[in-house]
Order: C-alpha cells, then sequence, then structure tokens
C-alpha cells in the first residue's frame, strides 16, 4: 500500500468522460489520477492536493482551460506543478496562446498513446 | 440670358431699322428734288410760252397783220405742250400742286379764250380800241397773275424737296447717331453678355465640377441647388438624384459586404466548431483502437474500451449525418414523412434521451392526461424537441431544474421548456433562428454548430406550426406550436 501511495498524482480536466478515461488508460497505472469536468472542479482538487501534473483540456464548459492556466502559474502554491494541454483546438496559433498561458507541452486531439505517455513521464521526471 | 440676349438684338435691330427709314427717307428726298427741277423746267416753259403769247398779241395790237395774227394762232397753242408736262410733274408730287397747275391752265386758257381772241377780234376791226389802257391793264393783270401762279407752283415744289431733303438729313443725323451709340453700345453690351455668361455658366458649371470631384472622392453627401429653370437646373436635378442613387447603391453595397462578411465569420466559425466536435470522439475513438491494437489488456478493460469506442464512434456518425441533415434542411431540401401520433409520448421519450445521463439538472415533466394527435414527421419533431432540451441543458452550465411541458391550446399542441439558464441577452435576440448564429457561446466554450434552432424553425414551419421564445427573469422559455389533428388544420 504504502510503493501505491507513492505513486505520482495527476489532475485530468477534461469536460468528457471517454477522453479522461483514455488519458487515464494511456497513462496507465503508474500514476494516480484525480478527475475534474471543468474548473471549478479543478480548482477544488487543488485546494485540497497538489498533484504532480496537470492534463489540462482547453474547450471547457464556464471557465476555459486556458484562464484556469495562466491564474494558476500566478499562485505561488501551484506554479511549479507541470502542465500538459490537450486540445482539439490545435493550429500553431493555438499552441503559442497555450505555452504562453504558461503549458509546459502541448499535445493535439487526436494524439498518439505513446506521445501523450511519453511527455506526462519526461514532465514528472524533470 | 434671354432677356439680355433679346435686348441686344433689338437694339441693333432698331439701329438697323432707322438706318433703312433713313435712307428710304433719304431717297424720297432725292426723288422729291428731282421733281422739283421737272417742275421747275416745266415752269420756266411754260412762263416762256405765256411770254409768246403776250409777244404775240402785243404784235396784233400794235399791228393787225396776217403773219403777226398766224404768229398769235402759233402762240396760243404753243403753251398746251409745257402746261401738260407742268402738270404732270406737279400730279407727281402732291394733290395741291396737281390743284395748282391745273388751275394755272385754266387760267391760261382763260387768258386766251376771254382776252386774247377777244382782244384779236376787236383789232381786226378797231385796232385803236385794243390799244385802250382798260384792255391793256387787263390783260397786264391776268399775265402777272399768270405768272405769279407759274412761280407759285415752281416755288412749292421747291419748298416740298427742300422739307423733305430737310426732313431726311435730320433722320440721318439720327440715324448716325444711333449708329454711333449702337457702336459704343455694342462692345459694352457684349462685355456685359460675357460677364453675365461666365455668372450664369461658368459659375453653375465651376460648382457641377467640384461636386463631382467631392463625389468621385467617395462623399455621396454633396448636393447642387437645383431650383434654377434652366439647363443648369435640370443638370443639378439629375446630378443629385445619380448621387442619391450611388449613395443607395453603396450603402447597398455595404450592407451586403456586411452580410458576407458576417455570414464568412459564422461559417470560419462553423468549421472550427465542427472540427473541434469531430476531433473530440476521432481522439476517443483512434485513442482506444491504438490501446487495444498495442496492449494486452484485461479483457473487462478490452470490453469497457470497445464500448467507448462503439459509442464515440456512433456519436460522431451522428454529428456527421446531423450536419449534413441541418444543411439539407438549411437549404430546404427535405420532405416530411407524416403520420398520425401522440406528442406526450414523444416529449416524454425526448425527455428521457436527454436527462439519462445528465445529473445536473432537475427535470419537471407536466403533460396532459389526454392525448396530443397531430400529423407529422415524428422523427423530424423529436429534432426539434431534442434540439431546444439540449439548448436548455447546454444554456444552464449552472444546473437547475428544466420544465418541459406541452398542453391543449385552441387547436393547437403548445410544447414548452422552460430553463434557469444564462438567458439570451437582448442583442442576440433578433437573430437567434439565423443559421449559424451562436451568440457569445463559442467565447464561452458551449459546443454547437449554430444550426439547431434555424432548422427546428424549418421543421416546425413545414408542419404549418410557429417557434419562438419568452425571455424570462432568470432562464428562458422556449415553445412551438403545431395544429392538431383533430382540428383539421394544416392537413397537406
Amino acid at each position: 500500500m504504502a510503493a501505491r501511495a507513492l505513486r505520482p498524482l495527476i489532475l485530468i480536466c477534461d469536460d468528457e468522460l471517454p477522453l479522461r478515461e483514455l488519458i487515464k488508460a494511456v497513462l496507465g497505472d503508474r500514476y494516480r489520477y484525480v478527475e475534474a469536468e471543468d474548473v471549478d472542479q479543478a480548482e477544488a482538487v487543488l485546494r485540497g492536493t497538489k498533484p504532480e501534473a496537470i492534463v489540462l483540456d482547453v474547450m471547457l464548459p464556464g471557465k476555459s482551460g486556458l484562464e484556469f492556466l495562466s491564474e494558476l502559474r500566478a499562485e505561488q502554491e501551484a506554479r511549479e506543478i507541470p502542465v500538459v494541454v490537450v486540445s482539439a483546438w490545435q493550429s500553431a496559433d493555438d499552441q503559442r496562446t497555450a505555452l504562453k498561458a504558461g503549458a509546459d507541452a502541448f499535445v493535439g486531439k487526436p494524439f498518439d498513446p505513446k506521445d501523450l505517455a511519453s511527455v506526462v513521464e519526461a514532465l514528472i521526471a524533470a | 440670358m434671354i432677356a439680355v440676349s433679346t435686348l441686344g438684338a433689338a437694339a441693333i435691330g432698331a439701329t438697323l431699322a432707322l438706318f433703312f427709314v433713313a435712307n428710304a427717307r433719304l431717297k424720297s428726298a432725292n426723288t422729291a428734288s428731282a421733281r422739283s427741277a421737272v417742275v421747275s423746267a416745266a415752269a420756266f416753259d411754260v412762263r416762256g410760252s405765256v411770254t409768246a403769247i403776250d409777244v404775240a398779241l402785243q404784235q396784233v395790237v400794235d399791228e393787225y397783220s396776217p403773219k403777226n395774227v398766224a404768229q398769235w394762232r402759233r402762240a396760243s397753242r404753243s403753251w398746251v405742250t409745257p402746261t401738260a408736262a407742268l402738270e404732270r410733274a406737279a400730279a407727281a408730287t402732291n394733290d395741291r400742286q396737281e390743284q395748282r397747275a391745273r388751275a394755272l391752265r385754266d387760267e391760261i386758257r382763260a387768258y386766251i379764250d376771254d382776252y386774247g381772241d377777244p382782244v384779236v377780234g376787236i383789232a381786226k376791226v378797231s385796232p385803236a380800241a385794243v390799244r385802250s389802257s382798260v384792255a391793256h391793264t387787263e390783260g397786264a393783270r391776268r399775265l402777272g397773275q399768270i405768272t405769279r401762279d407759274t412761280d407759285a407752283v415752281a416755288r412749292s415744289s421747291a419748298v416740298i424737296a427742300a422739307d423733305r431733303s430737310a426732313a431726311a438729313g435730320r433722320l440721318a443725323d439720327q440715324a448716325t447717331i444711333a449708329g454711333i451709340v449702337a457702336l459704343v453700345l455694342t462692345p459694352v453690351l457684349l462685355i456685359l453678355l460675357g460677364l453675365w455668361l461666365a455668372r450664369v455658366v461658368a459659375d453653375p458649371l465651376r460648382e457641377t465640377v467640384a461636386a463631382a470631384s467631392e463625389v468621385a472622392a467617395g462623399n455621396f453627401e454633396v448636393r447642387l441647388d437645383d431650383r434654377r429653370r434652366d439647363e443648369f437646373g435640370e443638370l443639378a436635378h439629375v446630378f443629385n438624384a445619380m448621387t442619391e442613387s450611388l449613395a443607395v447603391s453603396r450603402s447597398e453595397l455595404i450592407e451586403r459586404a456586411d452580410s458576407l462578411e458576417r455570414s464568412e465569420r459564422h461559417k470560419s466559425e462553423l468549421i472550427s466548431m465542427v472540427s473541434h466536435e469531430v476531433r473530440t470522439p476521432l481522439s476517443s475513438v483512434l485513442g482506444f483502437t491504438r490501446l487495444l491494437l498495442e496492449r494486452n489488456l484485461p479483457e473487462a478493460d478490452r470490453q469497457r474500451y470497445l464500448e467507448i469506442v462503439d459509442a464515440e464512434a456512433t456519436r460522431l456518425a451522428t454529428l456527421v449525418s446531423d450536419f449534413l441533415d441541418a444543411r439539407l434542411i438549411e437549404e430546404g431540401r427535405f420532405s416530411l414523412r407524416r403520420e398520425p401520433f401522440d406528442l406526450r409520448s414523444l416529449v416524454r421519450e425526448q425527455a428521457e434521451v436527454t436527462f439519462g445521463h445528465d445529473e445536473s439538472h432537475e427535470l419537471e415533466l407536466e403533460l396532459p392526461d389526454v392525448p396530443l394527435r397531430i400529423d407529422g414527421d415524428r422523427a423530424r419533431l423529436a429534432q426539434v424537441v431534442g434540439n431546444v432540451l439540449s439548448n436548455a441543458v447546454k444554456y444552464s452550465p449552472d444546473g437547475g431544474t428544466i420544465t418541459i411541458g406541452a398542453e391543449e391550446a385552441s387547436g393547437h399542441a403548445h410544447v414548452w421548456v422552460v430553463d434557469e439558464g444564462t438567458g439570451i441577452p437582448p442583442e442576440h435576440r433578433g437573430q437567434l433562428f439565423q443559421p449559424f448564429y451562436r451568440g457569445d457561446a463559442a467565447a464561452a466554450g458551449i459546443p454547437g454548430t449554430g444550426l439547431g434552432l434555424a432548422v427546428s424553425r424549418r421543421i416546425v414551419e413545414a408542419h404549418d406550426g410557429r417557434i419562438g421564445f419568452d425571455p424570462l427573469d432568470r432562464g428562458t422559455r422556449f415553445w412551438f406550436d403545431l395544429p392538431l389533428e383533430a382540428a383539421g388544420n394544416g392537413r397537406r
């Protein structure tokens, strides 16, 4: 049980249930997961715990993922958490905007499972 | 312009007329003086013949001889020709002169008949008697009278000629003065005319050119004064009409360009939206398929992932067919497959479909106890109810109660959906049923194509129904009416 508790915690923030399922399946049981359907839920999660990484969708109902990211980067506590932005909006412009908002990596939808896995792994290892 | 031209032409015409009149008078004065010369010559001849008569009579008185009598006979006939000539010449001058000449002729004839011939007759028998002073005095008186009258005829002719000549001279002087005045006035008038032309022609031309330049520069507000009642007024009127129609065309073009731009923006938003909407389920399908292919997963996971793939692939297919369907309906290329059915069952079904997976909203269903039988395309109307319901869910991100109800209202089935959502801002209310119109939805991250309500309206209207919405204090009430089958309305 102790070994399990040491697995890194990842916050998955996406309004689509199948996508949260997919991300969990892709990243596998090396990690623990906490899920949020929107920014409000994500913020609630962050108030209670500090995940090792966040996988963040952009197009969320209510506040957008990038808005949330900008606010996150302004906070003392959470600014260090690596964030992977996963979005269907994946033009060069969209990617630039995401990186400017404070994303550490950008993965477009649809994505290759191996790509997402290696990006998350690299960010947590760093 | 016409007034001044007329004035100038009249002045020149009058001057020319004066010249013509003066010329005619001079001609007439010439004729008169020529005639006066003829009269003088004739009068001279008459006096000559009268003198010859006097001399011949004197000789007969002095010596009654056949030779002298013959001389008298010749002399008493010699006056006829000159007197007739004088009479003709005098008649050509005027009536008064003619009368004078005729009187003179009568006097001469009277002298010969009443005095000469009797004296000759008396001289034949009593030469002494005719030499008496009485007879002599009478002869001298008559001759004196004849001479005076002859001179009077000649003098009158000369006076008339002189009068005419003087009058002609005065007229010629006047014509000369008029000519000089005209000579001086014509250039002045021409200069004035030029100045006036400059004012009435050049000024409006310059104004027109300036206005045309303004229009060329894009200012369609410029107008010319079209109150003038001449060709320039007409030009100004036409110019203004042209400018006005240009302004109208331009605003129409701008409007069309705006509407094109809006529609382009809507389309590009739609393309973004569709690609996003497609990518999300596609991500699941591709991702899970890849996992299933690459990893050796436990049977339970395999089963679950395959179910997700199936559901997401179905969602994708529905999305694509919905989109194509929406285009067809939007373009009016669809037909209804009508059948009689109870609208309550359709509402109930759609409510279950929409709220089967939705846990964040409370659903309230208000249906009547009696059936609401309508004759319509069940699948299409299900699309309408589903669309209105899913809008209620999408635009109530904070949850709340969504009420769907149906009732009979004056021969129609009235269906309504009330949500407690964000409501529709007044600025978006007018365009809500426009295809691709999404208001602030894209910015707020609410998915959709902007086709739902446009399509719903087409479907409802194809059923001879009406669709609309009422903003509430909190949320919105959408509704549509369809003719009830029992009412027999709207049957095709």
